[in-house]
């Protein structure tokens, strides 16, 4: 039997196969991929890894210490060689992505991976400045994976409580004009209300106003985050005196609910809007199959969304249902995060984890250290490794997220890059190129590839070629 | 294999398939003849500044009684230390080079400009402003379009080809990178594992080839993807006799939606010092040279409620370098009076972004009107010496 669907189901759906999964998704691969959306839960990460309500207190503490020193030191320059005081932020944001990294390269229901780098990249936050540096990671976490394969709004909602995009996009301090906090001087700042209709939501082009832009913000004012220094609790907060009185129109329907329901509302109606649906399923028909999917099938994509109220797993059974998925041809270059996790799950993370370390030469010093590097690679390398190939974890530096059409991913530079990580990466390790081949291609593989990785000259420059071949580097 | 002759030998094994442009320029460039210095040398460096740069920050208009109002607490927070221009105009204190550039008459800010969009979307903006047609055309670029018609060689500093330069098969992109080259050995084979894929093959010899021209540079530049660091790296891959005839330039971080005079001191001074880079970096080659930035539109006129400002419409764009006539402001000043406002709320554009851009291509690179209705399609050149 041909092993063409097991290789589209793991490849075109999942982020390439791990040992023995090819053989397993290719005996029934439309069923293989739908039962990773039953998984519960969708995904999972590593539980020792705080809550973001943890790192705002991390944050906090280290802020006090910090101006504490200060104080100190101004008043007795003695102790300005005193030890340094680290922004935890940092460490949170390699360690988060990290995470995320591992469990991707690890994961025997990929697809779900993959669906949550979709949304989070749809939902995009960068890691810019001390606060978003630790808080960005965690919104993927806590408020899209939960919500994974469930309907948009839920997504939607909870993204849109969540501190990371709150702050991201500056609505913890937006206003309403007429609200007790805005007589104070504070006012409107409709940045998120404007990203939400225009890339969470219906659309750019999709026909809103400048005045819907408004009422949205307006209707989110006092969605905000809480204070630790002002005893607030944590997380999410709604402030009351920061809330715009009225009632306002968006898309033609007036929102007269008081306080935190009217945002709540609007929001449930954009999510479900047709608009919305449609432009949700360009996007994921988009990143999933090729960069020009048929009107047919964003049709009947629209058609589920709008008959399950956005329901993620359906739609996505819908997309793996349809003919279009499985057609042969190659339909998109993988990105650079694409390309890093299937190539590390092609060669087997523990094969490879040695030569990830960084440390490998370094004399060890004590057994502690030794235990702590030996097989575990190191979380700054990985990240350091994707962001040198172009797509550093949380830092699109855009709302927008990075891109998914394939046109941005197949430059020059970017192929050089895949090529020197490969070809280091490749030169020091012992696996069989014919192996990962039949683990990954089966019998997909073009004759030209085939012999070339066979006959290369060594195993460095077979395992090079395999990686690089037109065939790993599409999907 | 030393590396010159790898690319002989894989611009000749191209052939084989099909000659492609950039190919045929590889060959081409191995045995040529000085062309004449005069209308080769001339070059251009286009600078994008995405996310929205506020102009009214940056190309202050202190004449315009409005300003305090519309901006009582960003205003205050430059006044008192604006490199003036004119009696008019004042620049933002970061801009320092800039401002002596201008006093050279190697500066000319144009304000109140705009591509023509209007809808405030960043993503749409930008796209609009790099395809510089009627409507967004995502393969194809002013720039592009522009090396096109005169065979120019063109350079994108990124890691993908921004649509700015999409259409141009003369186009390649180079970004610095830390990790080690791998062995020719290697490009050599995947050359041959790749003869039945186009695209592949084709950036990998683009690759090959502007890793070659960047090798000479040593270490320093494989750095981190800093403006500085680019525009350093960008001036050598300009100059000497290989060096291109145009480059792409990308900064980001212009979206001040908040804290807005700490993020603009900053942003400013970044791009101040990353334009001071090119010049110093081209050398000679500066007197020849134009640097334009732009942005994809303006911010509102009046400051928002957390110390920024929103997504507007008119915003400015500066010419530089060495071949430009500088020294003045240029554009029509809108007023910033309510009714004078683009939706009430925006500095209303009196000139569009394209009408100078297909002037300067006219005035530096010799375009005639029938050249430039490919570029821009849409829009007549200003008559206003700028070169």
């Amino acid at each position: 039997m041909s092993q063409l669907n097991g290789v589209i189901a793991t490849s075109r759906f999942g982020y390439g196969a791990i040992e023995n999964e090819l053989l397993l998704a290719n005996k029934s691969p439309k069923s293989w991929l739908i039962k990773q959306l039953s998984q519960q839960p969708a995904v999972t990460f590593d539980e020792k890894l705080p809550h973001s309500n943890d790192v705002f207190a991390q944050l906090f503490e280290y802020r006090k210490l910090k101006r504490a020193q200060k104080k100190a030191q101004t008043k007795d320059m003695s102790l300005a060689e005193d030890k340094k005081i680290k922004n935890p932020a940092r460490k949170f944001l390699i360690q988060f992505s990290a995470d995320t990294l591992m469990q991707a390269i690890q994961s025997n229901h990929s697809l779900n991976w993959r669906l949550l780098d979709f949304f989070s990249n749809h939902f995009s936050v960068t890691a810019a400045g001390p606060v978003m540096a630790g808080i960005a990671p965690t919104l993927e976490r806590e408020a899209i994976a939960p919500n994974l394969l469930g309907n948009f709004e839920d997504i939607l909602l909870s993204v849109t409580q969540h501190p990371a995009m709150l702050i991201y996009l500056n609505n913890e301090k937006s206003f309403g004009p007429h609200s007790r906090l805005g007589k104070r001087g504070l006012g409107l700042n409709e940045n998120l209300a404007r990203e939400i209709l225009e890339l969470h939501t219906l659309g750019v082009n999709s026909g809103y106003q400048q005045s819907d832009v408004i009422a949205l913000a307006k209707g989110i004012t006092g969605w905000s985050v809480a204070r630790p220094k002002r005893n607030e609790g944590q997380g999410f907060v709604y402030r009351v005196n920061g809330h715009e009185p009225g009632s306002f129109t968006l898309l033609g329907k007036s929102y007269s609910a008081k306080n935190q329901q009217q945002g709540i509302n609007m929001l449930k109606d954009l999510a479900n809007h047709p608009k919305t649906a449609r432009h949700l399923c360009y996007k994921l028909a988009h990143h999933f199959i090729s960069d020009t999917p048929s009107e047919k099938l964003l049709a009947q994509l629209t058609r589920r969304w709008m008959a399950t109220k956005g329901n993620i797993k359906e739609v996505m059974i819908t997309l793996i249902n349809s003919d279009e998925a499985w057609q042969a041809q190659k339909q998109k270059f993988k990105s650079p995060r694409e390309f890093f996790i299937s190539s590390l799950r092609a060669l087997n993370i523990n094969d490879a984890t040695p030569y990830l370390s960084g440390k490998k030469n370094n004399s060890v010093k004590n057994d502690r250290m030794h235990k702590k590097t030996h097989r575990k690679p190191t979380s700054r390398k990985l990240i350091n490794t994707l962001t040198e190939l172009g797509q550093r974890p949380f830092n699109a530096g855009s709302p927008a997220g990075y891109s998914d059409k394939q046109e941005d991913w197949d430059g020059s530079s970017a192929l050089m890059a895949k090529i020197d990580w490969i070809a280091n990466l490749a030169s020091k390790m012992n696996s069989n190129a014919e192996t990962i081949l039949n683990n990954t291609l089966g019998d997909t593989a073009s004759e030209l590839t085939y012999n070339m990785v066979l006959r290369a000259e060594s195993r460095e420059k077979a395992l090079t070629l395999l990686l690089m071949s037109p065939e790993l580097v599409r999907r | 294999m030393k590396r010159r002759d790898f690319i002989k030998s894989l611009a000749a094994s191209l052939v084989l398939f099909q000659p492609t442009s950039f190919a045929s320029e590889l060959l081409s460039s191995n045995n040529k003849i000085p062309q004449n210095s005069l209308s080769t040398d001339k070059k251009i460096i286009w600078v994008v500044l995405r996310g929205a740069m506020d102009s009214l920050h940056t190309v202050v208009p202190t004449f315009d009684k409005n300003l305090p109002l519309l901006r009582p607490k960003l205003f205050s927070s430059i006044k008192d230390n604006l490199l003036m221009l004119d009696n008019r105009y004042g620049l933002h204190p970061s801009l320092q080079s800039m401002h002596q550039w201008y006093k050279n008459k190697e500066l000319m800010p144009i304000v109140a400009v705009s591509s023509g969009y209007k809808k405030r979307s960043h993503f749409d903006g930008q796209d609009f402003l790099e395809s510089g047609l009627k409507a967004i055309n995502f393969d194809s670029g002013w720039l592009g379009r522009a090396v096109d018609i005169k065979a120019k060689s063109a350079l994108a500093l990124a890691n993908s080809m921004p649509i700015s330069l999409r259409s141009s098969k003369l186009a390649k992109t180079w970004y610095p990178s830390r990790l080690k080259d791998a062995d020719d050995d290697i490009y050599n084979s995947l050359l041959k594992m790749y003869q039945n894929d186009k695209v592949l093959q084709q950036r990998l010899t683009e690759g090959v080839s502007v890793q070659e021209m960047a090798g000479s540079m040593g270490n320093s530049t494989k750095r981190k993807g800093k403006f500085i660091e680019l525009s350093k790296a960008c001036a050598k891959l300009m100059s000497g006799k290989n060096g291109v005839d145009c480059a792409m330039l990308e900064l980001g971080g212009w979206d001040t939606h908040n804290n807005q005079a700490s993020r603009l001191k900053r942003q400013l001074s970044e791009l101040d010092h990353g334009l001071t880079a090119l010049k110093t970096g081209l050398h000679d080659q500066w007197q020849n040279t134009v640097v334009i930035v732009a942005t994809e539109f303006g911010r509102t006129a009046k400051e928002n409620g957390t110390g920024g400002t929103d997504h507007g419409t008119a915003s400015a764009m500066f010419l530089a370098g060495g071949a430009i006539k500088g020294g003045k402001v240029l554009g029509n000043w809108p007023g910033l009076k309510n009714q004078q406002l683009f939706e009430q709320r925006d500095l209303m554009p009196t000139t569009n972004t394209f009408s100078w851009l297909a002037s300067l291509l006219a005035q530096h690179w010799s375009f005639n009107d029938e050249q430039l209705s490919v570029v821009f399609p849409q829009v007549k050149k200003q008559k206003i010496i700028l070169v």
